[in-house]
């Protein structure tokens, strides 16, 4: 599902965060992406998004070489990718709901379906009563639930998560860590999880690419 | 050697910018052609947005300024032509004056200050907030999504304008035209259709085009250019608003070079 070689990153001021990293994630595969913060977890997320293009190397994601090339516009009607970002990420002039099956609409799914699958997803993470509300009027723990109801709706082949746990209370990640389990078990979807530590996902997700300093260790099982 | 430099990183960063906005333009087109019907929905809703924006929005604005337009123009002009038969010439004046050239030009220039500046602050803002990076991951096309309908908005609003400028102008003469010399509104209308032609019909339809696009992806440009900071935002909408007014002048003076030189 994801194809790495030869990858070279850095931070905007051009210092580098890897280099020369081959790395190879079958798909149903699930890594979990740890280092500390500022070692370029969220920038490697991106590059597999195709919304970041490396310094080097090529980066192929379910067939589709996104770099160097066109990045996510590649994967347009070809791969259903997830992405839950660490902030923000949600429409700003759209109410919960409409950002939740805008992605449906232009996947070609009939309204009925998109309704329920949007409902659903909502339910499911909690947000039914506030799905009319714009992002900005809701809190930051359903701004990034919100995240992740629209992967639900969207039944992705390709789950990236940035930090899903950060600032959440016990409740929150207890309904967070629920969802990233049945991700975890289902074997039609390839997930890579970026956290700076490996609690409480080590467990779950023992494969396991660590980045710090400039070269990244792969530790598998 | 240094001069040689001087010159030329402005002139690469030119053609960089051309270059880019031929890209926008062309992308754009491509991904329109691509637009499924099941997608036409929420491209029209982005449309419709657009338009109550950019034209619904902006009417009294653009009235209000053709009204006074028309009626200054005509006051000025029977100022230095009194005595010459002056009211023989309101036809030809109004449609020399307004409908060719200011009409378009004016309507074109408050549509940049209003819109133009608009859409870059409001695209450069997604780009900070990841809103973009976030449609484009999750399968939405940006192309489809976010500019098709800003252009789509911006030429149908500013054709509705331009029509309306120009009507509210010709209202604006002939008050003073029946204040001044009590001319008939038969008489008044029947000299600016004396002196309209086809040809002013298709040069203006061709500037409200040319001047919709330099206003949607002069604006696009600096808007998703935004990576970094909000500090961007600022500077990103004088650049546009700079660059667009360029552009519309430039497309003001080649279209009226081709049609009547």
């Amino acid at each position: 599902m994801i194809e790495l070689r030869e990858l070279a990153l850095t931070d905007p001021e051009g210092r580098w965060l890897l280099r020369d990293l081959d790395w190879l994630v079958p798909k149903g595969g699930k890594w979990l992406l740890t280092g500390p913060s500022g070692a370029g977890k969220s920038r490697l997320l991106r590059v597999l998004g195709g919304v970041e293009q490396p310094r080097r190397g090529t980066v192929t994601v379910g067939g589709q070489r996104l770099w160097p090339g066109e990045g996510a516009m590649a994967l347009l009607g070809r791969l259903r990718v997830g992405f839950a970002f660490a902030s923000g990420g949600l429409l700003s002039n759209l109410s919960l709901r409409e950002n939740l099956a805008l992605p449906l609409r232009f996947l070609g799914l009939p309204p009925a379906q998109i309704q329920a699958r949007v409902e659903a997803a909502l339910e499911q993470v909690g947000l039914g009563a506030v799905a009319a509300l714009r992002p900005h009027a809701l809190s930051g723990a359903a701004r990034r639930h919100g995240n992740l109801a629209r992967i639900l709706a969207l039944q992705p082949e390709l789950i990236l998560l940035d930090d899903p746990l950060e600032g959440l209370d016990s409740a929150d990640r207890a309904l967070t860590l629920a969802l990233i389990q049945a991700w975890v078990a289902d074997p039609g979807i390839t997930l890579v999880l970026a956290q700076e530590e490996p609690s409480p996902f080590a467990e779950l997700i023992p494969e396991h690419l660590h980045l710090s300093a400039t070269i990244p260790s792969l530790e598998t099982p | 050697m240094t001069f040689l430099a001087r010159l030329g990183a402005p002139v690469r960063g030119f053609l960089e910018f051309l270059g880019d906005q031929g890209h926008l333009v062309l992308s754009t087109l491509r991904h329109a052609l691509l637009l499924r019907l099941d997608q036409v929905a929420a491209v029209l809703g982005q449309t419709r947005l657009q338009i109550r924006f950019t034209g619904l929005d902006a009417f009294l604005l653009v009235g209000g300024t053709a009204l006074l337009l028309g009626a200054v123009t005509l006051i000025q002009a029977f100022s230095q032509l009194s005595g010459l038969g002056a009211e023989n010439y309101i036809g030809v004046l109004m449609v020399l004056i307004i409908l060719r050239e200011l009409g378009p030009l004016l309507t074109a220039v408050l549509v940049i200050g209003r819109s133009s500046t608009a859409i870059a602050a409001e695209l450069g803002t997604m780009q900070l907030n990841g809103e973009v990076d976030a449609l484009v991951l999750h399968g939405v096309n940006p192309y489809q999504y976010l500019l098709l309908p800003r252009w789509l908005g911006v030429l149908v609003a500013l054709f509705a304008l331009v029509v309306f400028f120009d009507a509210a102008a010709l209202g604006g003469g002939f008050l003073v035209a029946k204040l001044k010399y009590s001319v008939s509104f038969g008489f008044y209308m029947d000299s600016v259709r004396q002196t309209l032609s086809n040809r002013d019909f298709v040069a203006t339809l061709l500037k409200v085009v040319l001047f919709a696009g330099a206003i949607t992806f002069h604006a696009c440009h600096f808007g998703l250019r935004i990576r970094r900071s909000q500090t961007e935002i600022p500077q990103a909408v004088t650049k546009t608003v700079v660059s667009a007014l360029v552009a519309v002048f430039l497309i003001d003076g080649l279209v009226a070079a081709l049609f009547y030189f």
